[in-house]
Parts: structure tokens; C-alpha cells; sequence
């Protein structure tokens, strides 16, 4: 190699910052399905005008697939939270000296763990209000023409059960 | 190019003259790329604290969550659809899904860079590849995203009577 070989990046040589440098390249790999996946049902299948309680909880209480999406949703919110806070703490490290790499990093992982507290509490604690539901149906007939132009789009079983 | 030389100059203080050096740096599409990851990653984030936040909403007040999401399709609290309001969230959603779209396939990019043996050969091929899949990616996106925007919504979200727009027949079943 010459010296037009750029060499690798800097890796971590051990320790929490090692690990943490595995886990964003994994967390990264996962999220690249999960993220991207999350965003094509919400912003390309659907119509994100669309989505209103009754869409939440039509997917989320599903009779089959209800689970899936809540164990969907739950796995993205952690890996997310923590990959983006720890991409935070990772640029606030660069511009910070000792005492103040102390104070992000607690500031970060304190944030982590409220952000993943409140997002796995909505996903997991969620019961349908029937009776809102009623008043606010589901949008989902009236989505764009692009899809009604294929086939109506494949609403998630309206009748809503637990 | 590149790897184009540039001659040193007198460190400046102040961060606006340090910003201004960064960008004169001269890394070429690899500098672009680390800009683009870092600030894609940090908008990311911003919406996903954002996105849980409003999400929450769903436990304990459900006429908050509705109201909140129907914002997106252009109805403020006060009930009145705003056609500005409507072309800026759907913007902004562009936005987001090029920053995540960019980010995912750029990270690919540097997994490979890292932890295949010979990544640190094809740094550049990797780079271009991921320009040419994120560009084809958003020009098949891009329309799909903004092709409601080309007439107002029937009807305004968040289940709201609101006059039909002339012309448009209000065919929805079971309103």
C-alpha cells in the first residue's frame, strides 16, 4: 500500500468506547431494516395525513399482527434512542474537555433512558379507548390515488379486538 | 480533487473562522459525506425525540394525538386547514426521509469501510456507490412523497367538517 491508502478510521482500542463502537455499527445494521422499513409502511403504503389514533390503535391491537408491530416498534425506539444519543454523546465529546465530556455523557444516557422509558410505556401500555375511536374512525378509505389506484390499501383489520 | 493540497494557514480564533476552515478542508466527497452522516444523524434524532414525545400522547389523551398529527396534514389547533402549514410538514417529511435514507446507506457504507478487511481499499467506490443509491432512491421518492400536494385534501384531518373544496365530490364512506 502507498501512500495513497487512506488507512482506517480510529477505533476505540477497548473498554465501554470499544463496545459502544460495535454496538452503532450493529444497532446501525438492524435499524437500516427497522427504520427504514417503519418509514416506507407510515410515509409510502400510507399516506401520513392518514394516521390518526384509530390507525394507531387498528395496528397496535390487530388480532394477529398486533404484536408484531408493537415488538417492531418497541425494538426501534430502543436501538434508536440509544444509537442517536450515543451519536450525540460521540460529537459532544469532540468539542468537550474532561469535566464536560462527564456532564454530556451523563446528560445523554439520562436522556436515553427517559426517551426509551416513554416510548416502550406507549408501545407496550397502550388499551384502545373504544369509545374515541367511534367518534374518530379510521381515515384510511380516503388516502391518496396512488393507492387507490392499486389495490385499496390493505387497512389492517378494522374491526378493533384486543 | 481529493486530495488537493492546500497550503497551511494561521489558525484563527473564534468559531465562525473555524467553521469557515472546516469547510475549506479539501477532503473532497469523503469530508461531504462525515458532514452530511453527522448532521442527517443529529436531525434524526431531533425528530425521533419529537416523534416519541407526540407518540405518548396516544396512552393518555387521544384527542391531544389527533389533534397534534393532523397538524402534518395542515390543520392547526384552532381547526382551520393552512395550505402553507400542509406544504411545510410535507417538506420537511422529504427531509426526513432523505436524512434517513442517506444516513442508512452511508452507514452501510462505513460498516464496510470498517469491518471488511479490504474496505479501506474501495473507500472511494463505496462513497460514489452510496451517492448513486441514495439519488435513485429519492428520485423515485420525491414524487410519491409530494403527489398529494397537488390538491388540498378532501377533506381537512382530524375528522373536522369543513367545506369540500369546489369540485371535489365528497365520496367518503361512512363520514
Amino acid at each position: 500500500m502507498t501512500a495513497r491508502s487512506t488507512g482506517r478510521r480510529i477505533r476505540p482500542s477497548g473498554g465501554y468506547e470499544l463496545f459502544m463502537w460495535y454496538f452503532m455499527r450493529l444497532s446501525g445494521l438492524a435499524l437500516v431494516f427497522l427504520a427504514v422499513g417503519h418509514l416506507f409502511i407510515m410515509h409510502i403504503l400510507n399516506n401520513v395525513e392518514t394516521i390518526n389514533y384509530a390507525f394507531v390503535a387498528s395496528r397496535w391491537t390487530a388480532p394477529r399482527t398486533g404484536w408484531i408491530w408493537r415488538l417492531w416498534d418497541a425494538s426501534l425506539i430502543s436501538l434508536a434512542v440509544i444509537h442517536g444519543f450515543n451519536g450525540l454523546r460521540q460529537v459532544l465529546y469532540e468539542y468537550l474537555s474532561a469535566g464536560g465530556r462527564i456532564v454530556a455523557g451523563t446528560v445523554t444516557w439520562a436522556l436515553t433512558a427517559v426517551f426509551i422509558g416513554a416510548g416502550g410505556y406507549s408501545i407496550l401500555m397502550f388499551q384502545p379507548d373504544e369509545g374515541f375511536i367511534k367518534e374518530h374512525p379510521l381515515k384510511i378509505e380516503r388516502t391518496t390515488e396512488i393507492s387507490s389506484a392499486s389495490a385499496p390499501p390493505a387497512s389492517q383489520p378494522i374491526s378493533v379486538a384486543r | 480533487m481529493p486530495q488537493t493540497p492546500r497550503a497551511p494557514h494561521a489558525y484563527q480564533s473564534g468559531t465562525l473562522a473555524r467553521i469557515v476552515d472546516g469547510l475549506r478542508y479539501g477532503g473532497g466527497i469523503g469530508q461531504w459525506s462525515w458532514l452530511a452522516h453527522r448532521l442527517s444523524g443529529l436531525g434524526i434524532l431531533f425528530f425521533l425525540i419529537v416523534h416519541i414525545t407526540d407518540t405518548f400522547f396516544v396512552v393518555f389523551a387521544p384527542d391531544w394525538y389527533d389533534h397534534t398529527v393532523a397538524i402534518y396534514g395542515g390543520v392547526w389547533f384552532d381547526g382551520h386547514y393552512y395550505w402553507p402549514l400542509r406544504w411545510a410538514f410535507r417538506v420537511a417529511e422529504l427531509g426526513l426521509i432523505a436524512s434517513v435514507v442517506f444516513h442508512a446507506i452511508n452507514g452501510v457504507g462505513v460498516i464496510l469501510y470498517d469491518l471488511w478487511p479490504k474496505g479501506s481499499l474501495y473507500r472511494k467506490p463505496i462513497l460514489w456507490t452510496v451517492q448513486v443509491a441514495f439519488w435513485g432512491i429519492m428520485l423515485v421518492t420525491t414524487p410519491i412523497v409530494l403527489y398529494p400536494l397537488r390538491k388540498a385534501p378532501d377533506q381537512p384531518a382530524a375528522s373536522r367538517p369543513a367545506p369540500p373544496p369546489a369540485g371535489v365530490a365528497s365520496v367518503v364512506p361512512g363520514r
